[in-house]
């Protein structure tokens, strides 16, 4: 307020159930790692039972996403947000969908496991990569639900430069894949290792998305991180074609 | 002088236009359930013919009390500006001044210039009748003539400021059809103006204001009375006006900034806070007080 | 949670009780005027006939002596004199107070000896006539002219008064909404603000015209009486106050009843000004 007098808060109904819809929708990543953790676990040990709480416990996650859906569409119909707020709803809107996203991309990878057969191989490069992303995953959906809860964008860029390594990581998987010998079962494994790959990726785009709104959110433009067509990290690709005014 | 594209009638200051060419056939109304949305509008037959308001570093005091502070701010021709902020900050100040309404106040003095195409609204010598053609107001609460009929009622204008050679019939009609009216009335010209229901004597209002035919269009709240089907009506009507018009319109109702105007002022403690297009100040401002007042954290 | 509880004894004792003693004390107002009444008729309208209202007094103590026509005319003549001059200079003072004077100096001054005129005894009003229209000589002796003069010197205060409350009433949007239109100021009270304020302004004038009628002093002074019906206002003129006001002195009961009919006739005009000016307020609100 720079040195001017406090304004007295009105609208408070308003701001705490725009809060409460905010916290909802970042709980879905607590969720979302909660389902990481066991996939990462059934993919150790390519535990069928693993897997199948994971599939069972995207219900929550759907669930969390109808709820907060609703939630915003009868927040926008009665309360007409503007400005900060209007960006702010339009973002958890978005950052939801991500959530989804994520939990489907975790669904995908379980539904892997029981085909990739009962004595896999241990193919320790592969596997090991699996691993680091994992890892490196769990620590970037947390960091960028901190992004948002405190809008901070330096937390962006960390995840932005975090998720050009697990781009690396699987670029790397699908080499290792395309030489990993002859023997079918190996292949066959070698395959379904690379689609894990590829649905772990998705999950750090997701991850990626969501720092990209809450750039929006603060400064009212919209800005590719990264995306297919511009792989460099940490450099804006200029304004999106549709930002307006 | 006039670089302006021709118009048939001149309203620069001091001028009384002799008589009113034709400026085109009424559009016959419309039958009701068509689903046309102009449906009782006369379609404007010419060019638009508004001219821009420019206020240069506008001072307004009452007495003492400094109202308006140091204003500068251009309204578009042809386009719906608003005015927002909180009570008391001088929006409503700083229309009078525009018609120097405002110097009607016992005490009340403005400094600074109102350009009216270029021309100083506060020159010297300028007759202040001729200034209030131009410029025309609607108020908040509607205030048609009780004594006189609604024909009357729309033709006080042209006869309170002793113009002469109008066909009176010819423009009643024309600016009732263009406050969207006419279908409402026609029947009942002779009865009393202040036997409608509120929005229709707004509307009557408006008829009013525009039978002068003036180049800019000052609302100060001018739903605030009103109920909600009669504000959207009104807010409908604002829309179609401002192909003919330049209009400014003052309210503390937000919504309704979003709904009609192209460019959207705020204002706070008399001063000129921010201006720009709508869409922008209520998605992204500048200035954090905007941000603060549209979203409602305080006023 | 509150409770509803019926009316307690007590309560509805001390309600009876109040009403009794507003009851009493209106009762106690209105009792004198019923006298007032009650008399007036009496005596009054015994004396009124086709005789009484259709000839002049004869001012002849014995035998017939006439009946009050010259009166009847003399104080309509008068009194419609002394409004033509009070009623447009009244509305005029007051249009400036309120249209142009508002709360400036001038105005309040102006306001200020308006307030004072209104507490002048009549009396005054007649002497001051008599003495600058009549004692200085140059305008010529009694003369009913003067007497509406000084009439209207009287009403002035009381129509400024009301007229200025009326013209105050007139709702400010319609002046700012004919400003706005570029209507000079004098346009408007021409045509927007009289015409609203139209009603008020008549029952103000009516009820100033129904004091003037029944005023007695400034006649004395001015109009003096004679007893024949005339038309010229430049010559003496009768009138109803001063026609009652010699006649109850006589001693002819004759006389004196019709003193009394003059009063009743007199308070009967007063009442049908009284009648047609809230007739016409009544239907400008329902308007």
């Amino acid at each position: 307020m720079r040195g001017r007098e406090v304004p007295v808060e009105t609208r408070h109904q308003f701001r705490e159930e725009l809060l409460r819809i905010e916290e909802a929708a970042l709980e879905g990543l607590d969720m979302v790692v909660h389902a990481l953790e066991l996939t990462t676990t059934a993919l150790d040990g390519q535990d069928a039972r693993h897997a199948s709480l994971v599939i069972g416990g995207d219900d929550r996650i759907d669930d969390r996403y109808l709820e907060v859906h609703e939630s915003i569409l009868s927040l926008i119909a009665r309360e007409a947000p503007v400005a900060t707020d209007l960006r702010t709803v339009a973002a958890i809107l978005h950052t939801i969908r991500h959530v989804e996203r994520m939990g489907d991309q975790c669904v995908n990878i379980c539904k892997l496991i029981p085909l990739a057969g009962n004595e896999p191989p241990v193919h320790t490069a592969i596997l090991g990569r699996i691993d680091e992303m994992s890892q490196r995953l769990r620590l970037q959906i947390l960091d960028a639900k901190r992004c948002f809860s405190e809008r901070n964008l330096a937390l962006a860029d960390v995840v932005a430069r975090s998720d050009a390594q697990i781009n690396r990581l699987n670029r790397e998987i699908f080499q290792i894949a395309l030489e990993v010998g002859n023997d079918f079962d190996t292949r066959e494994w070698a395959m379904h290792m690379m689609l894990v790959a590829r649905c772990l990726e998705r999950i750090g785009d997701n991850a990626v998305d969501i720092c990209e709104q809450v750039a929006f959110v603060v400064t009212g433009k919209f800005r590719e991180f990264s995306d297919a067509s511009h792989p460099n990290i940490g450099r804006s690709s200029g304004d999106a074609p549709w930002r307006g005014v | 002088m006039n670089t302006r594209p021709a118009k048939p009638q001149e309203t620069i200051f001091v001028t009384t236009p002799e008589s009113i060419p034709e400026r085109g056939t009424l559009s016959p109304p419309t039958a009701p359930g068509t689903g046309d949305q102009t449906a009782g509008y006369a379609a404007p037959s010419e060019a638009p013919n508004g001219l821009g308001v420019e206020l240069q570093d506008l001072h307004a005091h009452y007495g003492q009390q400094h109202a308006v502070r140091g204003v500068s701010l251009t309204f578009a021709s042809n386009k719906v500006t608003a005015i927002i902020g909180p009570s008391g900050c001088g929006k409503s100040t700083l229309l009078r001044c525009i018609n120097r309404m405002h110097e009607e106040i016992a005490g009340a003095t403005a400094t600074g210039r109102v350009l009216l195409d270029g021309r100083d609204v506060y020159e010297q010598g300028l007759d202040v009748v001729s200034v209030r053609r131009a410029i025309g107001m609607v108020f908040q609460k509607p205030n048609p003539f009780p004594t006189m009929s609604i024909f009357d009622n729309v033709a006080a204008g042209l006869r309170l400021t002793g113009t002469k050679g109008v066909d009176l019939r010819e423009r009643v009609e024309r600016s009732l059809v263009g406050a969207g009216l006419w279908d409402e009335v026609k029947d009942r010209l002779g009865s009393a103006g202040a036997g409608l229901s509120g929005g229709q004597q707004q509307r009557l209002c408006i008829a009013r204001t525009i039978a002068v035919e003036p180049d800019v269009i000052l609302m100060d709240e001018p739903c605030s009375a009103l109920d909600p089907i009669a504000t959207l009506r009104i807010e409908e009507l604002i829309d179609v006006l401002k192909a003919r018009y330049t209009i400014v319109i003052v309210t503390h109702n937000m919504q309704q900034a979003g709904r009609v105007a192209d460019s959207t002022a705020f204002m706070l403690s008399g001063e000129l806070i921010e201006v720009g297009p709508t869409s922008q100040i209520f998605t992204k401002p500048d200035d954090d007080r905007t941000e603060q007042y549209v979203s409602g954290r305080f006023g | 949670m509150s409770e509803l509880v019926p009316i307690s004894p007590r309560r509805r004792r001390t309600d009876l009780i109040m009403r009794g003693i507003f009851a009493a004390g209106t009762m106690l107002a209105l009792v004198p005027l019923g006298f007032i009444i009650y008399y007036l008729l009496r005596r009054g309208l015994g004396a009124w006939s086709w005789h009484f209202f259709t000839s002049d007094p004869t001012g002849r103590f014995l035998g017939d002596p006439g009946g009050i026509k010259s009166a009847i005319i003399g104080t309509i003549l008068i009194v419609v004199l002394a409004t033509a001059i009070a009623v447009p200079l009244g509305i005029g003072v007051a249009l400036y107070l309120v249209e142009y004077g508002k709360r400036g100096r001038l105005a309040n001054i102006v306001r200020y000896f308006i307030d004072v005129m209104t507490g002048v005894p009549s009396i005054v009003f007649g002497l001051f006539i008599y003495i600058v229209l009549i004692l200085s000589g140059g305008f010529g002796g009694f003369a009913a002219w003067k007497g509406s003069v000084a009439l209207s010197l009287l009403m002035l205060p009381v129509v400024t008064r009301s007229s200025e409350v009326v013209l105050e009433l007139v709702p400010n949007g319609l002046r700012e909404a004919g400003l706005a239109l570029g209507s000079p100021r004098w346009r408007l009270i021409g045509r927007v603000i009289l015409p609203t304020a139209l009603p008020g302004l008549v029952t103000g004038s009516l009820l100033a015209v129904a004091r003037a009628a029944g005023e007695t002093a400034p006649l004395l002074f001015t109009a003096f009486a004679v007893n024949a019906t005339t038309f010229n206002i430049g010559q003496q003129m009768n009138s109803l106050p001063i026609q009652i006001f010699n006649d109850v002195r006589q001693a002819q009961d004759r006389i004196v009843d019709r003193a009394w009919g003059g009063a009743l006739t007199l308070v009967v005009m007063i009442l049908l000004a009284t009648l047609v000016a809230r007739l016409i307020s009544r239907r400008s609100h329902s308007a």
